[in-house]
């Protein structure tokens, strides 16, 4: 199981130990999040303590599942928020929290590291792997996407389907191994 | 939609919204349109598995200094109030709201975000009892926006699981479908036109085997035609739901012809 799950359940219960555990655990994914995201690491340790305190003060927020999706989608929320804080910025959907049953199973994205998933991206074509990275981790609309990258929009939608498929398949055949 | 071009092209926003790049006004739309079509749930799942993944790209270390300097804050922080009160673990179960897509969590996050702001200015200054106080005062307001923000966030989760989930019954109606899962009944529409002006869509439901219409919730699609609607009624006790459009507030009985009549058999 991922290990979040389990000290999840106990920051409910108010250990604070536990709470530490899951800082040190997570908190260089949280705060690398925030680094690419916001580019300033001022603004990413702001950030890093938000999350944090966050999971302390609401700590039912998390439903179960993958700890490492929700946790990451949290810290792109905040993240977003402080973009859109910014003028003018386009305002993009980071989806809701949900189960994925079906597709990578919680323990197997649990323990996914950072080099199996640079391996996929990697195996990628260039224009996908470009477009997928500057849309995760920029907070930005595929509109927006489309004119950094000088590329029109129905390119930009297939590249971005086509290149999340191939990674899916890339990881799961990894994992199956 | 169903459209093969215009499938084609949802089938790709449901790829961009696993990415988090779809624009805030079109997620309602994608979400809606998962929740009607196997294809696009099936296609959801599996982008979304591989987006999820890319977080672990982010998993660098953090410079010795700056993860001790945040942790030392945080621990004072969490140490007092883990000293202070537990919280309580029970919490009664409310109705689900009608509408959806409304959250508190902006609210509380720009409550949280202000403690974060104020602990970490006064600590600099080693002044932290100065920032427990204000901290306490805050924190009413942040437990009771909390509130309001875990149970939104908890609705939403709990409908999304629910219109995505495989042993969801899905029940085709005109603008999209019924969802029964468990005791709950979702109304997933995506081709809704809006209301004449000064009216609303309402929700009936009769029991089984029962023709007497009960009145339930009002809602409105967006401007899409989109309206994800949970019913405030055990499934259980319902064999028959339908939708009308009624003047603004509802009506006790329906008055006029239902845009549909969907037995849940």
């Amino acid at each position: 199981m991922d290990p979040g799950v389990r000290l999840m359940d106990r920051v409910r219960a108010r250990d604070a130990s536990a709470f530490e555990a899951l800082y040190d655990a997570y908190h260089r994914l949280v705060f690398g999040i925030g680094l690419r995201m916001l580019g300033d690491p001022a603004m990413a340790e702001d950030l890093t303590q938000n999350v944090f305190l966050k999971i302390w003060t609401a700590p039912d927020a998390f439903h179960g599942g993958s700890f490492v999706a929700w946790v990451s989608r949290v810290a792109r929320n905040r993240a977003l928020d402080v973009l859109r804080s910014r003028a003018a910025h386009p305002e993009s959907e980071v989806p809701a929290d949900l189960p994925l049953d079906g597709a990578l199973d919680d323990d197997v994205l649990a323990r996914i590291d950072a080099q199996r998933v640079r391996d996929a991206l990697a195996a990628l074509p260039s224009e996908q792997r470009a477009l997928i990275e500057l849309g995760f981790f920029g907070g930005v609309t595929h509109q927006e996407l489309a004119r950094r990258t000088d590329t029109p929009l129905g390119t930009v939608k297939t590249r971005i389907r086509s290149g999340l498929r191939r990674m899916r398949e890339a990881l799961g055949e990894r994992v199956s191994r | 939609m169903n459209a093969p071009s215009n499938r084609e092209a949802m089938l790709e926003s449901v790829a961009l919204y696993a990415l988090g790049v779809a624009p805030r006004e079109e997620a309602a739309l994608i979400t809606a349109f998962i929740a009607n079509d196997e294809e696009a749930r099936r296609e959801y799942l599996q982008v979304r598995a591989a987006a999820d993944a890319l977080a672990h790209l982010a998993d660098e270390p953090v410079d010795s200094a700056t993860s001790a300097r945040m942790k030392e804050r945080l621990m004072h922080r969490v140490r007092a109030d883990a000293e202070r009160a537990p919280v309580a673990r029970i919490r009664p179960r409310q109705a689900y709201p009608a509408m959806l897509w409304a959250t508190s969590l902006a609210a509380a996050a720009a409550i949280v975000f202000a403690v974060v702001t104020i602990a970490q200015d006064l600590s600099l200054r080693g002044d932290l009892a100065l920032a427990d106080r204000r901290i306490t005062t805050l924190q009413a307001r942040i437990a009771q926006t909390d509130r309001a923000a875990v149970q939104d966030q908890r609705s939403l989760t709990r409908t999304l699981t629910d219109l995505f989930a495989s042993d969801a019954r899905r029940y085709p109606v005109a603008p999209g479908a019924v969802v029964v899962r468990g005791d709950h009944i979702y109304f997933a529409f995506s081709k809704l036109p809006p209301p004449p002006k000064g009216h609303v869509y309402q929700a009936w439901t009769a029991a089984p085997a029962s023709k007497s219409m009960a009145p339930s919730v009002t809602f409105t699609p967006n401007a899409d035609g989109v309206a994800v609607v949970a019913l405030p009624v055990d499934a259980a006790k319902v064999g028959t739901v339908a939708v009308s459009v009624e003047p603004d507030g509802g009506s006790k009985a329906p008055t006029t012809t239902p845009t549909f009549v969907r037995p849940l058999t």
